[in-house]
C-alpha cells in the first residue's frame, strides 16, 4: 500500500536508482551534488547484543558520521592522484531493493527506506566483499530536484568483512 | 608455505634474526606464513600481556564485554563491588560458550546447554536439579566455577590479560614505555572514556605489518598519505612534515613524536591543554613546551597501538585532535581483525568530544582516509609475501643506521633510547628484534 502519491513514490525510487548508477560509475563529484548542504550521512557501529537490548546500533560510535564538509574532503581525496585505496578503483554494484516511501516530517521531504547489497571486488586478487544494510533516508526537494538530506546506514554486520570503506553506500 | 625437509621454521627464523641483526634486512616470508603464525600464537600471544578492553567500556557494576586472545574467548566483567574480572568464556560442565552477546549488563551468566549459572565474578551459583544429578551432597561449586585468565592487570585504565601465569608484572612489562604512554593516557586527571563501541573489521593483512607501522613509521606518510595532504585533511605545509621528530625505543615498545607549532598542542581545547601541563610531570612538560612535540603513534608489543593526531573534518577547516587505540588481532596467517576505539578526556567539552570522534572517523578506522590507504599497503605486502619468492627476499630496515646516532641521555628527558629523526628504522627493527626474541625463546639452535 502506497503512503505517498504514485508520482512521489516513483520520483524517490528513481532518485535511488540514479544515485546507485552514479556511485557504481564512480562519479563521486556528481554524487556530492545530489546531497543537501545540511546532509547527515551516518553509519553507526553495530554490537552483537541480547534480544532484549535492542538492535545493537551505537548512538555514539560510527563508521561514517559525515557532513557536507567532510564528504567534500573525502571526494577531494579520491580526486587526487594519490588515493591508493581507490586506484585501481573498486568494482562495485549497489543493489537497491525493498524501497518504501512515506511522507516526511516536512512538506518538501519524504522518508525512504531501502535495502542495500553492495558487491565489491578489488585488484586482481580473487574473492569479493559484500555489505548488506538497510538505509533510512530523508529526501528533500530543492528547486525541483530531490536531494539526500539524511542517510542512516544500518548494517547487517557487527564486524565488517571488508578491508576498508573507501566507497559510499 | 615453507616446507623444506632439511630446514624447519625455527631454523628459518634463526637465520632471519641473524640477518636482521647483522645486515638490517628482514626476510619477507615472515610477513605471511602459516607455520610462523602457529608459533606466534604459542610463543607470543600465549606468553605475554594482551590488551582486552578499556575500563570505561564497563563503567557500571554488571557491565561486561566479550574479548579474545587468538581463539580464547573471555568475558571482561565488572562485578557488584566494582572489581574487574577476566573470565574464560566456557562452562566447566560441557564446555559451552557461556556468554554469547558482545556487551551488556548482567549479574549472572546462564549456560544455555544445561543451565549452570555463574555470577559475574565467575562463581558457580546454581546447578539445575543438582541433587537429582549429583546426589544429596550436590556439586563442589568452587571446582566448577569459571576459570579466570591466568593473569589480569590494569595499567592506567587499560585492561590486559595473559595466558601465562608466570608473565612478569604488567608495569614491569610496560616499563620505560609508560613515560611515553602518559601523553596519551594522562592528559587529564579525570581519565579517558571510550566513545561508544569499537569499530571492528577484517583485513587480509598480517598483524605485524600494522604493529611495525605504528611503532614508528614516519617515513610512509609523505607517500601513502599524500592524498589527505592534497585534499586538506592533514593540514600540513609539506608532505615531509614528519621528517623531523624523535623516534623512541623503550622496553619492548616504541613510538614516534610529531612536532606542532609552539603553544599549539595539537589544537587541543584550552581546558585540556591546561590539564595536560598540570597533570604530566616536569620532564614531560619540558618536551611539550621546549621541543613542541608530542607522541603521534606507538606500539606496545605485540599488537596494541596508539595514535594521537589532529586533522580537519571540514573543507578548509581547523585541525581537531583525537586519540585512537587499536589492536591488530590475528585470526590466521596474513589475516587480522582490527578493533579500533576512539577515546577522549572525560572532562573535555561535549562538543569537542563529538568533533574529536569525527576527526578520528575522517582519518582512521575502516572508513578513515588515511587508514584506507594503510589497508591497501598492508594487504598488498601480505599478498606478495605469501609466495616462494618471499622466502628468499630480504627487505630494507636500515634507515638511519648509516648516519643517525641516539640523542645523548643528558639531552633527552625521557627514558629508553631517543633518535633525533623520524625517517629512521630503529623502532621498527626493535619491534622485529623483540618478535624474534619471543619466537625463538627456548630454542637452542640444535
Amino acid at each position: 500500500m502506497l503512503e505517498t502519491s504514485v508520482e512521489t513514490y516513483w520520483e524517490a525510487y528513481s532518485f535511488l536508482m540514479h544515485e546507485a548508477e552514479v556511485l557504481d560509475e564512480r562519479h563521486e563529484r556528481e554524487w556530492l551534488e545530489m546531497v543537501t548542504d545540511d546532509v547527515e550521512y551516518l553509519m553507526p557501529v553495530r554490537v552483537n547484543r541480547e534480544r532484549g537490548e535492542g538492535d545493537g546500533f551505537s548512538e555514539e560510535a560510527f563508521y561514517f558520521e559525515e557532513t557536507r564538509g567532510s564528504l567534500e574532503l573525502r571526494v577531494r581525496r579520491i580526486e587526487t592522484e594519490y588515493a591508493w585505496a581507490e586506484d585501481p578503483p573498486s568494482r562495485t554494484r549497489h543493489f537497491v531493493t525493498n524501497v518504501r516511501v512515506a511522507p516526511g516530517e516536512k512538506e518538501d521531504e519524504v522518508a525512504v527506506r531501502s535495502n542495500l547489497l553492495l558487491y565489491r571486488t578489488r585488484g586482481s586478487a580473487p574473492g569479493h566483499d559484500i555489505i548488506s544494510a538497510e538505509r533510512k533516508d530523508i529526501l528533500r526537494k530543492e528547486e525541483g530536484q530531490w536531494k539526500l538530506r539524511k542517510r542512516v546506514i544500518l548494517l547487517d554486520h557487527h564486524l565488517l568483512e571488508t578491508h576498508n570503506l573507501s566507497v559510499f553506500l | 608455505m615453507i616446507e623444506q625437509p632439511t630446514q624447519g621454521t625455527y631454523e628459518i627464523l634463526q637465520d632471519a634474526r641473524q640477518t636482521l641483526e647483522e645486515e638490517g634486512k628482514l626476510l619477507a616470508k615472515v610477513y605471511n606464513e602459516p607455520s610462523i603464525f602457529e608459533l606466534e600464537a604459542k610463543k607470543i600471544f600465549s606468553k605475554t600481556w594482551i590488551f582486552l578492553a578499556h575500563e570505561s567500556e564497563i563503567p557500571w557494576p554488571g557491565d561486561y564485554v566479550l574479548r579474545r586472545i587468538i581463539n580464547d574467548s573471555f568475558i571482561v566483567t565488572r562485578d557488584e563491588d566494582g572489581e574487574i574480572h577476566v573470565l574464560f568464556n566456557m562452562c566447566k560442565h560441557r564446555g559451552m560458550q557461556l556468554c554469547r552477546s558482545d556487551a551488556g549488563n548482567a549479574s549472572h551468566f546462564r549456560c544455555p546447554y544445561h543451565g549452570y549459572t555463574f555470577s559475574n565474578t565467575g562463581k558457580l551459583q546454581g546447578v539445575p536439579f543438582e541433587k537429582e544429578a549429583y546426589g544429596p551432597e550436590g556439586l563442589d561449586k568452587d571446582e566448577y566455577s569459571m576459570t579466570a585468565a591466568p593473569k589480569m592487570e590494569i595499567y592506567k585504565g587499560l585492561i590486559f590479560a595473559s595466558l601465562n601465569p608466570d608473565v612478569p608484572p604488567l608495569e614491569e612489562y610496560i616499563g620505560d614505555m609508560g613515560w611515553y604512554l602518559d601523553f596519551y593516557l594522562e592528559k587529564s586527571p579525570a581519565g579517558l572514556e571510550v566513545i561508544g563501541a569499537p569499530q571492528r573489521w577484517i583485513m587480509p593483512a598480517d598483524w605485524k605489518l600494522a604493529a611495525e607501522n605504528f611503532i614508528g613509521d614516519g617515513y610512509h606518510t609523505q607517500s601513502t598519505h599524500m592524498s589527505t595532504i592534497k585534499a586538506g585533511i592533514m593540514r600540513v605545509k609539506s608532505p615531509a612534515y614528519l621528517k623531523e621528530g624523535v623516534q623512541i625505543t623503550a622496553s619492548k615498545h616504541g613510538c614516534l613524536f610529531m612536532g606542532f607549532p609552539p603553544g599549539n598542542y595539537f589544537n587541543y581545547p584550552q581546558s585540556i591543554v591546561d590539564s595536560m601541563l598540570e597533570n604530566l610531570n616536569e620532564e614531560q612538560v619540558e618536551v611539550l613546551k621546549e621541543n613542541s612535540i608530542m607522541p603521534l603513534n606507538a606500539t606496545v608489543f605485540p599488537n596494541l597501538s596508539f595514535l594521537h593526531s589532529s586533522m580537519a573534518i571540514e573543507a578548509e577547516g581547523q585541525s581537531i585532535p583525537y586519540f585512537t587505540l587499536r589492536i591488530w588481532q590475528p585470526i590466521g596467517a596474513g589475516k587480522m581483525e582490527i578493533w579500533s576505539w576512539c577515546l577522549v578526556e572525560q572532562d573535555a567539552p561535549e562538543e569537542f568530544k563529538k568533533n574529536s570522534n569525527r576527526a578520528f572517523l575522517t582519518t582512521f578506522g575502516a572508513s578513515g582516509t588515511l587508514e584506507q590507504d594503510d589497508a591497501e599497503n598492508w594487504s598488498g605486502q601480505t599478498r606478495v609475501g605469501a609466495g616462494e619468492m618471499a622466502a628468499q627476499h630480504y627487505l630494507n630496515y636500515s634507515a638511519g643506521s648509516a648516519h643517525v646516532e641516539p640523542i645523548p641521555e643528558d639531552e633527552w628527558p625521557g627514558p629508553g633510547t631517543a633518535y633525533p629523526k623520524n625517517y629512521v628504522d630503529f623502532a621498527q627493527r626493535h619491534f622485529w628484534q623483540t618478535y624474534f626474541h619471543f619466537l625463538l625463546d627456548g630454542y637452542n639452535g640444535s
